[in-house]
């Protein structure tokens, strides 16, 4: 990294996507307006599962205002069948249709579109469609779904399995057969929903006479966006241009193509009109998709003094119906590859279980892999209380070393410089544990609920290759271009694509400070597959403060590396000038115009870690929860953050990302569920029914960031997900600690008051019968 | 009522405006929409989440829960008349600076409804701006950098009066 006087790398610098965000000139996807445009809304199933018997679309079409009205038979031409190439082997992928024709899947399923003047229209002219129903029996939960009477969701399937798979490390029996205890622990947790505060949306615009489609999205991967849509509608890569501004919040919900996308591409297509279509809240809420809404049972195999010798986990998933992009098996291929990060096991078996329901689509949100968390934590606490040993003392002797690493984990994944111990030490140390015990005994002599919990995780962001391997994927290189502008200022063209990070600022900074030159004398440039590099994953994954930020700086790097050369050619400067005349340069190169100068103004780099780059972010969360023994209600009264996430960008964007994340990690444990009843009826279409964390549920959080030294050049390592792994398991944690009087185990997330209350013995323990 | 529409007559940030509105439009709409200041934004329509909050007579109001036509002669405020070219609102200043918010989606609802709090409580503790800020969502979560922008924008501008 260049030494230079004030180095913007590190700084807390006020974000530049602010000052329009605050005022109300931020552009997000329903901003636009563009002549002649017409507006879109679906027709979809009040009913789980069904057969169509008629749709009548008459009357809908003879209304005042309406354009078109679409069904899958008017649409079958247009828009090729949805089939996603399977996984990984085994992986059984469903194909359907853009809108469903005779049969629909779940409360939600599209099945028309009205095109109209305006949104009101479009919404008046849905109650005209006639369709007569042939009620199906709806099939809500796994267990329902493989039974052998289940009906069937898909016909093109013969079950409703989906993936079933075991995958078996080591000598287990042998393991088990030696182990002093097997000690059997589960834990489930609710279908949630990522509920971004911008719900989806896209405008469409089909140009008839040049052939050109333009889409303004809300997108975290406008790339791929471009790419499915010319996949499904048969149209060539180049002719569509996806456009995405402001993005509203995405939380991995936004890096997909939906069918409602592919259907206003094609209206638009019919119409040669834009067409847009605002998703509205009802529809986020119960037919965007779900997540989690997934189990694990474990047994463990450890020996009395708390050691672990193998785990054997048993994961189901609940699919819902119609497949999205992001494909099921790898949502349980993250747990199985980094639920034992940090642990010194090599005896392993993971079995998985994926069905289709009657449910919406099952989507990334933020942390899609946390289960190994949370998991992983409630083994070792359970482990904990079983043999009467502290949690602080059940990871000491569980947890690798940093000494130990690199260790090559059963399924073949690295793990190497990764902290997670030390992160443990320190919060144990801030928190000052001791006496929060001693806290306790005197709390619970009071009858009171007080409980302390502790959860530690590594994270790969950006994981190494033989990661991305055991999830089925490759580690996509990252693009970034920079140009040298005639004044000497720089534009750096990005094809990440922020949906809050705050990329226009932090990759600013990576830039200015590894060419030497002040933060304001760079500007960002993303959001357009017209402009940006090819780069297909978009952002995700908590890649981009490591991928993205090395891929500016290796393209600054070939950049100075050119303009030296340049300077001394042509300006007689040395040739390892440390603060390089930028502007001079500029000058000397655009006022003659020689072309190879200026090609060398204008760098391009993909920038693809080596195998032993990027690695693994660590951190321990500590909390102390008080619980209302009258209310089964939560207080978090402390909350704590020991975390390494290497060397920071920007130290207020990464406590914006860890605050946030604990923050949706609180709404999944306490408040969320996104429930169905028995006949697949979605009970939590607003935010009165599915309740979101509020200002006044977020504890104080301190945070310490340890920064432990690596021997990479630049350490940044990902932090966006940490928050939502973490809280979860450290909550989950405190509660059954607060809940020790009574002997309860947590197996089952959120932890509403109710739920607080049976495990008490207040309440009956009767299933709800909501899934 | 004139063809399928009310006439009404209401200033949005100090400018008049004759409108025909029909009779089912929100407030929300109508602003976003016919007046086209796209910097009220629409996240629930349920009234529950407060992206869309507008000052409205001095009071901070739901604009996707307000019809139009009952904006009839309002003094209506968005989001876009609460900073001038050259400076922002002491709240939006602090906001930035706590970095209070990462999409920005709901960010205008809480200055609006921010706003409105601090005339009506100058010097509020920390635990009344959280109550305060419970009538509004941000999915990002970072509540407690909201909190902050509060409490430094109410810091600086009792700083102003004195």
């Amino acid at each position: 990294m260049m030494a230079i006087k004030t180095t913007p790398l590190g700084q807390s610098i006020p974000r530049r996507e602010d000052v329009r965000l605050l005022t109300g000139r931020g552009r997000f996807v329903d901003d636009i307006q563009l002549p002649n445009m017409l507006h879109a809304a679906f027709l979809r199933s009040p009913l789980a599962h069904a057969r169509v018997l008629s749709l009548g679309t008459q009357a809908a079409r003879a209304m005042a205002g309406v354009h078109a009205v679409y069904t899958a038979q008017d649409l079958k031409d247009l828009i090729k069948p949805i089939h996603f190439d399977p996984h990984i082997e085994g992986h059984r992928v469903p194909s359907y249709t853009a809108l469903s024709g005779d049969k629909v899947r779940f409360v939600g399923d599209p099945l028309a579109v009205v095109v109209a003047d305006d949104r009101s229209l479009a919404e008046d002219a849905l109650s005209a469609i006639e369709v007569e129903w042939e009620p199906l029996q709806a099939v809500m939960t796994v267990d329902e779904a493989v039974a052998s009477d289940a009906p069937l969701i898909f016909e093109d399937l013969d079950d409703n399995v989906i993936y079933h798979a075991l995958h078996e490390y080591g000598d287990l029996d042998g393991a088990f057969s030696r182990a002093d205890r097997v000690i059997p622990i589960s834990i489930k947790q609710a279908r949630v929903t990522s509920s971004a505060m911008e719900t989806r949306g896209i405008v469409v615009d089909v140009n008839p006479a040049s052939e050109e489609m333009t889409c303004y999205a809300s997108s975290k991967a406008p790339h791929m966006l471009r790419g499915r849509i010319a996949e499904h509608l048969g149209l060539d890569h180049h002719q569509i241009r996806v456009i995405v501004k402001d993005v509203g919040g995405a939380f991995g919900g936004k890096g997909a193509v939906w069918r409602e996308d592919l259907v206003v591409a094609a209206a638009s297509k019919l119409l040669g009109r834009p067409v847009k279509w605002i998703e509205d809240r009802v529809e986020n809420l119960t037919a965007f998709g779900g997540a989690r809404d997934q189990g694990v049972e474990i047994d463990a195999a450890v020996q009395s003094d708390g050691t672990i010798l193998a785990l054997r986990m048993r994961m189901w998933l609940n699919h819902g119906a119609y497949p999205g992009m992001w494909l099921t098996p790898m949502f349980a291929a993250l747990v199985r590859a980094t639920v034992l990060s940090q642990l010194r096991v090599d005896t392993f078996a993971f079995e998985t279980l994926i069905a289709a329901t009657n449910k919406n689509t099952y989507i990334s949100y933020r942390g899609p892999g946390s289960a190994e968390t949370l998991v992983r934590e409630r083994v070792l606490d359970v482990i904990a209380a079983e043999l009467d040993v502290d949690p602080v003392d059940i990871r000491r002797k569980n947890l690798l070393t940093v000494e130990e690493q690199p260790w090559e984990m059963p399924m073949g994944v690295t793990v190497h410089r990764a902290h997670a111990r030390e992160t443990l030490e320190r919060a144990v140390e801030l928190a000052d544990y001791t006496a929060l015990r001693a806290n306790q005994v005197s709390a619970r002599a009071d009858g009171r609920l007080v409980g302390i919990g502790i959860a530690t995780s590594i994270q790969p962001c950006p994981g190494f290759p033989d990661w991305w391997e055991a999830i089925g994927y490759k580690t996509e290189p990252a693009p970034a271009r920079l140009r040298l502008e005639p004044d000497g200022t720089i534009t750096l063209v990005t094809s990440e694509m922020p949906t809050g990070q705050g990329h226009e600022t932090t990759l600013a900074q990576v830039a200015a400070a590894e060419l030497g030159i002040p933060f304001g004398h760079v500007r960002v440039v993303l959001g357009d597959t017209q402009t940006t590099p090819f780069y297909y994953f978009g952002t995700g994954a908590s890649r981009s403060s490591n991928m993205g930020a090395k891929a500016v700086i290796s393209a600054a790097r070939e950049l100075r590396r050119r303009l030296a050369e340049l300077g001394a050619a042509r300006l007689g400067l040395e040739p390892y000038e440390a603060e390089l005349p930028f502007a001079e340069i500029a000058r000397s190169i655009y006022a003659d115009g020689d072309a190879t100068s200026l090609e060398a103004a204008d760098v391009l780099v993909y920038y693809k870690p080596s195998p032993t780059e990027g690695g693994w972010a660590a951190s321990t969360h500590l909390c102390v929860v008080e619980i209302d023994r009258r209310f089964g209600t939560i207080e978090i009264q402390r909350y704590i953050v020991a975390e390494d996430c290497g060397q920071m960008i920007n130290p207020a964007v990464v406590e914006g990302q860890i605050r946030g994340g604990i923050t949706q990690g609180i709404g999944v444990t306490l408040l969320e569920h996104a429930a169905y009843d028995e006949d697949g009826q979605h009970l939590a279409g607003s935010y009165l029914t599915y309740v979101l964390p509020k200002a006044q549920d977020i504890p104080e959080i301190e945070i310490e960031h340890m920064d432990i030294p690596t021997d990479d050049d630049f350490s940044a390592r990902g932090v966006g997900e940490s928050g939502m792994l973490m809280a979860p398991a450290v909550l989950a944690n405190a509660i059954e600690d607060a809940l020790r009087p009574f002997g309860a185990r947590v197996t089952e997330l959120p932890l509403t008051p109710d739920r607080v209350l049976q495990l008490m013995g207040e309440l009956p323990s009767e299933s709800s019968g909501l899934t | 009522m004139t063809s399928g529409g009310y006439r009404i007559h209401l200033t949005v940030n100090g400018l008049d405006h004759d409108a025909v509105v029909r009779p089912n439009q929100t407030l929300a709409d109508f602003i976003r929409h016919d007046i086209g200041l796209t910097g009220t934004h629409v996240a629930c329509e349920h009234g529950v989440c407060g992206a869309c909050t507008l000052i409205v007579d001095g009071e901070p109001v739901r604009s996707c829960l307000m019809l139009a036509v009952q904006a009839v002669e309002a003094e209506v405020t968005t989001i876009e008349g609460v900073s001038t070219e050259k400076a922002l609102h002491p709240l939006q200043e602090a906001f930035r600076e706590t970095h209070a918010f990462q999409c920005g989606f709901c960010a205008p609802g809480f200055v609006m409804s921010g706003i409105v709090f601090l005339k009506e409580n100058p010097t509020p503790t920390r635990g009344q701006i959280r109550h305060a800020l419970s009538s509004t969502l941000c999915r990002c979560g970072d509540y407690l950098g909201i909190v902050e922008g509060l409490e430094r924008a109410a810091a600086r501008m009792s700083d102003q009066r004195s």
